[in-house]
């Protein structure tokens, strides 16, 4: 590996070190004052973090720049500046493109999420304490325009829909136009094969449905199982409330989830009402927040619906390795890591160090 | 429990009455007849009790239409309805029990802004016509048979509108309205089109996704001015679907209406009760008292927008993926 990047990795696994200690004052602040403030719970943020320190080590990153290929010596002193639009779904759920910047080398401009406005500055400061981050923040996109010139290259998550209005607003403030170079994800959801009833798997499967709120694009909202929701539902039941007996969920769904079961009461979809979620036996592509689909069927289905909904399809998850998925889809991760990717997963299918190693 | 709905078809239309009014009497007739909607509207509102503000019916999501047969108990369909739909899209159906009933809909909505015996109305619907189950070419065709004339009628597909077809249509004093297909209106212009005359009218319909690129209302308005030659305000929206037996109208501008019968409002899509604040997006709502046999108290999947007149936009498509997983939307972040 080249030599300037193995510093950089050395440097960066310090700081992370720090960052992630348990004496870290200003990390336990920014949980508190995230958890006081109702931006996330506790269980969350502690779970988000105790899947951070898995995965944020030096073996790791390593192997994250020997998969992009961003340890060919390849990248050029001159620094492009990077505008990362954090999203706020979870918590620290901008930390993979943060470090991808620091990794690639390049400047960073990041505007946090309103949402999420404390957990990832303590990461932030950490990083250019340490001299391995070059660049500002902010929660304010207006402030940020102050500090940053038109970038070049531009990382975010969302709708389709959403890109124009960003462009355009990104284009009044001389950030960035419709030509600068974009890494956009729209991926907002996951679906899973399960095999079996065994509590290993509904545990596994609890988590990778609610954890969060089921709000990740990596939360499993489509469930492919050999039996039907009517025969399971009172035994899966058993193992959500268990889930949230350890992490009480803390988006609570709004009305139209009430309606949703209303709806399907009236023309006799199979479902289950678990209050602040619904599982309903249906296999229409998932859209809405708090509903899981549960699907009757085989691995041969589970090819079907994930090719049918490849649009907007985040990751499939298997509990057996051995599980086939057809060439064109994403490769099948085990259920039990839905909620703990590795630091060099693939969003959408691109590794953003790969891309931003990248000249523009 | 009431059953007889012929006291209901003689009030639905009447302006005399108050919309709230013929809602109520509808809504009781639905409770009683439709096992559907009486499920779904019992979990809002209390067996036995009616809906005392127009925001209060409960309205049954749109895609009912195409998860089960909407219909009032012992009557059988004269015709059915079904959506335009591509590939393995699951297609609305809806069953239309009293076609009086709808003609008499089609007509009264029509007259409130076009006098039939002053127009000759040109169609032309090219992606509906490998369609024979669309309601829109079903309404087009009534209304071209309620021309005494005989000059209203459908114009041939994928050939442009000429001098001859203007002159023809234009006879005995008779201002022209082309209705159409957006898409198709669009079409005819690109296929090099003569302009119409300058009392004409055109009324477009239909998605504003053309086969070609989406586009957004007021660029097709004034692409269709400019292709005919005629002032914006002489170009007008119709509001239709399968699902609905009435249409509603946006005459010389991007604002519909509704006629007496017809209730359009803008929901909140997270919580179908709220009736937006106007310039609020949302899900447009639609009752529908014409639907006295399928369902009135509709949740549309489009999106739409209010104005302080209650007048209604449209604006294309909810997308309720935009809910879901990490999105970022900068200015409700």
């Amino acid at each position: 590996m080249e030599k300037k990047l193995q510093t950089r990795i050395d440097k960066l696994q310090v700081a992370i070190d720090e960052w992630l200690s348990p004496d870290n004052a200003d990390l336990k602040e920014a949980i508190e004052k995230s958890v006081n403030e109702g931006l996330f719970s506790f269980e969350d943020i502690k779970y988000q973090i105790r899947s951070l320190k898995k995965s944020l080590i030096k073996c790791e990153f390593e192997r994250w720049v020997e998969l992009s290929g961003a340890n060919e010596g390849k990248l050029p002193d001159n620094k492009e500046k990077v505008l990362c639009l954090h999203a706020g779904n979870l918590p620290l759920v901008g930390v993979q493109d943060i470090l991808a910047v620091v990794l690639s080398g390049n400047h960073y401009a990041g505007k946090l999420s309103k949402k999420d406005p404390y957990l990832p500055v303590t990461l932030l400061k950490k990083l250019k304490k340490h001299e391995v981050l070059n660049g500002t923040w902010s929660v304010d996109l207006d402030e940020l325009a102050i500090h940053v010139d038109k970038v070049d290259k531009l990382m975010f998550s969302g709708s389709t829909d959403s890109v124009d209005p960003v462009i355009d607003r990104l284009e009044s403030l001389g950030l960035a136009n419709v030509t600068t170079p974009r890494l956009m994800r729209t991926a907002h959801y996951s679906i899973a094969l399960i095999e079996d009833d065994s509590p290993d798997t509904f545990h596994q499967l609890a988590e990778a449905v609610l954890r969060y709120g089921g709000s990740g694009c990596r939360s499993v909202a489509m469930i492919i199982a050999p039996f039907g929701l009517k025969s399971k539902k009172c035994e899966f039941t058993d193992y959500v409330e268990e889930f949230w007996l350890r992490n009480p969920q803390h988006k609570k769904p709004s009305p139209s989830l009430y309606h949703r079961y209303a709806y399907n009461k009236s023309v006799g979809i199979e479902q289950s009402w678990l209050d602040d979620f619904l599982i309903e036996e249906t296999d229409l592509q998932p859209a809405d927040p708090f509903i899981l689909h549960w699907v009757k069927g085989d691995v041969d289905k589970f090819n079907e619906l994930a090719l049918n909904y490849r649009n907007g399809l985040q990751a499939l998850y298997v509990t057996n390795p051995d599980i086939e998925t057809a060439d064109v889809l994403p490769a099948p991760e085990m259920l039990s890591d839905a909620q703990q990717p590795p630091i060099w997963w693939k969003p959408d299918g691109v590794d953003p160090l790969e891309w931003l190693s990248k000249r523009a | 429990m009431k059953k007889d709905p012929s006291k209901l078809l003689q009030t639905i239309f009447d302006p005399g009455v108050t919309f709230l009014e013929k809602a109520q009497s509808v809504y009781n007739y639905q409770i009683h007849n439709n096992p559907v909607y009486k499920v779904f509207a019992q979990h809002f509102i209390p067996s036995g009790e009616i809906p005392q503000t127009a925001s209060e019916f409960p309205l049954l999501p749109i895609r009912a239409f195409k998860e089960t047969d909407l219909m009032v108990n012992e009557h059988d369909p004269e015709i059915t309805f079904k959506s335009s739909g591509t590939g393995n899209m699951e297609r609305s159906r809806h069953h239309i029990v009293d076609l009086d009933l709808y003609r008499r809909s089609i007509r009264l909505g029509f007259a409130s802004y076009f006098n039939s015996t002053d127009y000759t109305l040109l169609c032309y619907a090219p992606g509906y016509s490998d369609n024979p189950d669309s309601s829109l070419l079903w309404m087009m065709k009534y209304l071209v048979g309620l021309d005494v004339k005989g000059l209203s009628r459908f114009l041939p597909l994928n050939k442009p509108l000429i001098n001859a077809d203007v002159e023809k249509a234009s006879a005995y004093g008779r201002k022209i309205i082309l209705f159409g297909a957006a898409f198709g209106l669009l079409d005819l212009i690109e296929m090099e089109s003569v302009s119409l005359p300058n009392d004409a009218h055109i009324i477009e319909t239909g998605g504003m996704k053309t086969h070609r690129r989406e586009m957004s209302k007021g660029e097709l308005r004034t692409r269709l001015a400019a292709g005919f030659n005629l002032p914006e305000d002489q170009i007008h929206s119709e509001y239709g679907m399968c699902e609905l037996m009435s249409q509603l109208y946006a005459v010389g501008s991007e604002w519909f209406e509704t006629p007496n019968w017809v209730s359009a409002t803008v929901r909140d899509a997270t919580n179908p009760q709220r009736i937006c604040d106007p310039g609020e997006e949302g899900k447009v709502a639609i009752i529908d008292l014409a639907n006295l046999y399928s369902c009135p108290f509709i949740l549309t999947d489009d999106r739409g927008v209010m104005n302080n007149m209650g007048q209604i936009a449209v604006l294309g498509r909810w997308h309720s993926a935009a809910l879901r997983g990490c999105n970022f939307l900068i200015d409700q972040d």
